[in-house]
């Protein structure tokens, strides 16, 4: 793959993750990821002047969490997730890729199908190039947006 | 068998003290008294003491009853609380929630105040007011603080209200011996919610609703000993749970729990409810406080505070990040179920939805689930608004009260 094609399939990795996680494919999503996946939902508080985690796992995490979704009582309005990737920064000696990406997560709800926005911030991905396609390593998603009414169970 | 709209009215056959008249959470007129006479007059968590660990370290807070607030530590460094409003024209003094100001200076026309409240400067003071205003003049309006129960920056509105200890009494006994290191702020989080303060109380004051929790249906209520809890009521409105075990390793994808508490059982869990809208929520290895801020009968702002130890190593505290994440952050299993829960009630009983009543009518010896927090709650919000919660417009007729058994 020559470099052109390389930002392609890494762009292409960061839309699937938002398509299958929109679609509730956490199967399809996880097999995006590499086993060593971590992820990470982090948001900066200029309230307490703090960086603060709010949800960190691996992949077994992952799994367990969106595996257990049904059992929970949660909000049933469809969230969509929109990126664009900025900047794709491929480290050829690592065979790694960092990938910074804008998001946005829309809430439409189930009664009248308003959408309203939800929540902006960035993905900040890592991507591991070797093997037989670009595989999520890392993700965190580095929230701008902390008023999130009600929460929501699902990870962006 | 369903109701007819007459029966639906009807006052449920429960003591006085067991039911409420839904009209409280709903109505204009109490709200407004509401805040006059429970959020004035009570002592409020404002913020936490590591919020403003330097000198000149300021915190704004918007008090229940409406007031805007500065919290800031002074060059001496005492914590002190000022309204957020220029002595001048009522411009706000400080804009961001959060900095450093070892001279708070209104943008408007820069009239600048020290962080004990003196007026400064005010800009071209001897051409505009000559010999008849000066700086001596124009201080902030301070608002009784104190730094107390785990670091916590109280604020009280009243010049002349009760001292924090007696407003207390004894509620927070329960939790001083796990108070005694120094606690750390690690999770701040705000949530807007269409519904009222007092229905957030109201799940924080009872157990019951450990159904509405897959997390609680597997873990603690599974337990021996889980419905020995006891709710123990203190003086102005305050109730407490005490402990029990929580089996998290039933819950798959819980981690082994390590870090713990100084000086609580491993699982430990206890509870203090303070009127009229805050919580100490100590459970395992973190410290969450909530204070409920309400804008309107059917709107508020719960602050989710998350605590550590000062002292934590990195490993310990992420242990504890953990924990209070996999709970009680805006991801948690928990949170957002109690927050969808209290919204739904929000919505059920808004203004014009004709809902009728709120039954509390659950006894069980003071255990777990029984309604007792609730019931404790609406005999003080009874006793201070002057208004009985089972019959806020002294409607109701006399009538015979079945026993319950
Ligand atoms: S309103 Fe603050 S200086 Fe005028
Ligand atoms: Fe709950």
């Amino acid at each position: 793959m020559n470099r052109t094609e390389q930002r392609q399939a890494v762009e292409e990795l960061v839309y699937r993750s938002c398509l299958t996680l929109d679609n509730k494919d956490w199967k399809g999503f996880l097999a995006l990821c590499d086993d060593d996946f971590r992820y990470h939902i982090t948001a900066y508080s200029p309230e307490i002047r703090r960086d603060m985690t709010w949800l960190e796992q691996d992949k077994k995490g992952m799994d367990t969490l969106l595996t257990n979704l049904p059992r929970h009582n949660s909000d049933h309005s469809p969230i969509t997730r929109h990126a664009t990737v900025y900047t794709v920064e491929l480290d050829e000696a690592k065979g790694e890729a960092a990938v910074v990406s804008a998001l946005q997560v829309f809430r439409t709800q189930l009664d009248g199908g308003g959408s309203e926005l939800f929540a902006v911030g960035r993905f900040y991905d890592t991507v591991k190039l070797n093997g037989s396609g670009p595989r999520l390593a890392k993700r965190i998603v580095k929230l701008e947006t902390r008023q999130l009414g009600y929460g929501y169970h699902v990870p962006f | 068998m369903a109701k007819s709209a007459e029966q639906w009215s009807a006052r449920p056959n429960f003591p006085q003290t067991h039911y409420v008249d839904s009209r409280i959470y709903t109505d204009r007129e109490i709200f407004g008294e509401e805040k006059e006479k429970l959020f004035k007059p009570s002592w409020i968590i404002a913020c936490h003491e590591s919020e403003l660990p330097n000198p000149c370290d300021y915190r704004l807070f918007t008090h229940p009853a409406g007031v805007p607030l500065i919290i800031v530590r002074g060059d001496d460094a005492k914590v002190r609380a000022f309204y957020n409003i220029c002595p001048h024209r009522g411009n706000t003094i400080l804009y961001d929630p959060s900095g450093n100001a070892k001279r708070m200076t209104c943008i408007f026309h820069q009239w600048s105040f020290d962080t004990r409240g003196n007026c400064l400067d005010i800009s071209r003071a001897e051409q505009g007011y000559q010999n008849r205003f000066s700086k001596e003049d124009a201080g902030m309006r301070e608002v009784k603080c104190e730094v107390a129960y785990g670091g916590f920056v109280w604020v009280n509105l009243l010049d002349e209200c009760m001292p924090l200890r007696e407003f207390i009494g004894g509620a927070m006994d329960i939790l001083e011996p796990f108070m005694q290191e120094p606690m750390e702020i690690f999770h701040f989080h705000k949530a807007h919610l269409r519904t009222n303060y007092k229905l957030w109380h109201d799940t924080n004051s009872e157990f019951y609703h450990d159904f509405l929790h897959y997390f609680n249906r597997i873990t603690g209520m599974m337990q021996p000993g889980y419905f020995d809890r006891k709710y123990t009521a203190y003086p102005n409105g305050h109730a407490t749970v005490g402990s029990m075990q929580i089996q998290y390793d039933k819950y798959e994808g819980s981690k082994e729990r390590a870090v713990g508490w100084p000086g609580l059982a491993r699982g430990g869990w206890y509870m203090v409810d303070l009127f009229p809208g805050m919580t100490y929520n100590l459970r395992t290895s973190v410290m969450r406080i909530d204070t409920a801020i309400p804008l309107g009968p059917n709107e508020v702002v719960i602050e989710f505070r998350g605590l550590g130890l000062k002292r934590d190593t990195p490993e310990e505290r992420a242990q504890r990040i953990f924990d209070h994440n996999m709970i009680w952050g805006p991801f948690g299993r928990n949170l957002h179920e109690d927050l969808l829960g209290v919204t739904g009630q929000g919505r059920a009983m808004r203004e014009g939805t004709d809902s009728r009543w709120v039954i509390q009518g659950r006894e069980e010896n003071n255990t777990i689930h029984d309604e007792i927090g609730m019931r404790h709650f609406y005999a003080e919000w009874s006793r201070r608004m002057e208004r009985p919660a089972y019959d806020p417009y002294r409607e109701g007729k006399p009538e015979p009260v079945r026993a319950v058994a």
